[in-house]
């Protein structure tokens, strides 16, 4: 029986598509059958971020209204054959789409694959409320700044509310330099102020930008960012991972001997 | 003489007693009769009225009203109940709701209030747990935090000024007691020392101070 994932934040443009492109991708680089769909109707940037714009010829809409099967709407990942894509659709918007559809989506993939990873759109009305329907577990994704925390936590509470099983948090672009000169949240600030389980930090590293470009998810690379997401990947799937040591990477010789230290 | 209907009275109003066995119907015909008669008695008084010895339905209630404005120029002001059980209801919604009122009693509440959510309680509150940034507390009574205050509270929200909010870590973003209206300061002041603090309410301005036994002394429920 699959598990159904929500990625959600409240606030937009902190990384919930790019996180959802990169747990799905390292779930399915462990071995694990992965759908990851994209709730974002209006405004769909998913597959753009996986590479398979050009593949897309049913979407998510299409399914619901039941246009095409599920079958014929999904797309199989360029790199991994245990890696699908429901992509949303673009010239619909989210009222297209209700909660109660959502689940018997949800369900109906259940028997299938082993985690449905839903990317939800930013802010808090009909689209967030879609893609949390069904969900058994939200991993609240937020950059540690004042706004985007208002958010994350207004966010949990919408959830609790929801009676979500479990809410796990993950901090994104987080940028060590500034947290020692006091300039930036330590994660420790955010996990303090928002008080749900922590299960992954993400350090800001420009081989994301270069990743979302070229349509290729960086999980389970060399650089600090792929190494944070499959920790995260493999968090999930039940391994206790030690988080990884930021600081001692940010200097010189973290670069030189970055490679050989493994946490 | 029919006993079936007697009236009692005083200057201010008058008991109407009813016999229980009897028609309702023929009740009606005998009441009309004894208002007819002593019409002159009552002239246009007002007066209060009150039934006894038969419970009667609003329905049958209006009736007898109506028989009695057909009958007398007496004007029927209003109905005293004399019913037992809308007694014992009266006294415990009163009861209850003065409770509420008073300022001796409180209840707890106890999670995380999260940002957007805003509570209210008629009563005292101690929160078990933090008020984040961007949540809200509106207590007519006093509010103590055991946990860190980020939000906004309003304390004493029927105008009493010997409300406060007591906090293990005060920081709100907004603070109102009573009538009077506070803001935390624009530049952010770290404090060294994380120690419990009371705001209140003195000469038109509130104070945050920390919680020392003269304070605590100067407090007033």
């Amino acid at each position: 029986m699959g598990e159904v994932i929500v990625i959600t934040s409240g606030k937009g443009g902190v990384g919930k598509t790019t996180t959802t492109a990169n747990v799905g991708t390292g779930l399915a680089k462990l071995d694990k059958k992965v759908v990851l769909i994209d709730t974002d109707i209006g405004l769909r940037n998913l597959d753009v971020v996986m590479g398979l714009e050009n593949r897309i010829v049913y979407n998510l809409v299409d399914v619901i209204e039941g246009t095409c099967r599920i079958r014929n709407a999904l797309i199989k990942d360029k790199r991994y054959p245990n890696l699908y894509l429901l992509p949303s659709a673009q010239t619909r918007d989210k009222n297209s789409v209700n909660p109660e559809q959502m689940i018997k989506l949800a369900n109906e993939l259940r028997d299938e694959f082993d985690y449905i990873l839903m990317d939800c759109p930013a802010g808090i009305e009909q689209g967030f409320k879609n893609a949390i329907a069904g969900a058994d577990r939200a991993l609240v994704v937020t950059t540690p700044e004042v706004s985007a925390v208002r958010d994350a936590d207004r966010i949990i509470g919408l959830l609790e509310a929801n009676e979500m099983k479990q809410t796990q948090l993950i901090v994104n672009r987080i940028r060590m330099d500034m947290v020692k000169r006091g300039d930036m949240m330590s994660s420790d600030d955010v996990c303090e102020i928002l008080a749900i389980e922590l299960i992954g930090v993400v350090p800001d590293d420009e081989n994301i930008v270069i990743s979302t470009n070229q349509g290729e998810p960086l999980v389970g690379s060399d650089s600090l960012a792929g190494q944070a997401y499959m920790n995260i990947c493999r968090r999930i799937i039940g391994e206790e991972v030690p988080f990884l040591d930021l600081k001692e990477r940010s200097g010189i010789f973290g670069k030189l001997f970055g490679k050989r230290r493994r946490n | 003489m029919n006993n079936s209907v007697i009236i009692k009275g005083n200057k201010y109003g008058i008991v109407v007693v009813l016999n229980p066995d009897d028609d309702f119907e023929e009740l009606k015909l005998v009441i009309a009769e004894k208002f007819k008669e002593s019409s002159k008695f009552f002239e246009n008084a007002k007066m209060a009225i009150s039934f006894e010895g038969r419970k009667l339905s609003t329905i049958e209630q209006k009736e007898i009203l109506d028989i009695i404005a057909e009958n007398s120029d007496m004007q029927v002001i209003c109905i005293v109940e004399n019913d037992s059980e809308k007694e014992e209801l009266f006294k415990k919604s009163l009861d209850q709701k003065l409770m509420e009122l008073s300022s001796t009693s409180g209840q707890f509440y106890k999670g995380i209030l999260r940002s957007g959510a805003s509570l209210e309680f008629e009563t005292s509150v101690v929160i078990i747990g933090d008020v984040n940034h961007g949540a809200r507390v509106v207590s007519k009574g006093n509010i103590i935090v055991l946990g860190s205050l980020k939000g906004t509270v309003f304390a004493g929200a029927c105008g009493n000024e010997n409300a406060f909010v007591v906090a293990l870590d005060m920081n709100p973003t907004q603070i109102r007691i009573a009538d009077t209206i506070a803001r935390s300061p624009d530049k952010p002041v770290k404090d060294a020392v994380k120690e419990t603090k009371i705001a209140f309410l003195e000469n038109g301005n509130i104070y945050i101070e920390p919680l020392s036994k003269d304070i605590i002394h100067d407090i007033n429920l």
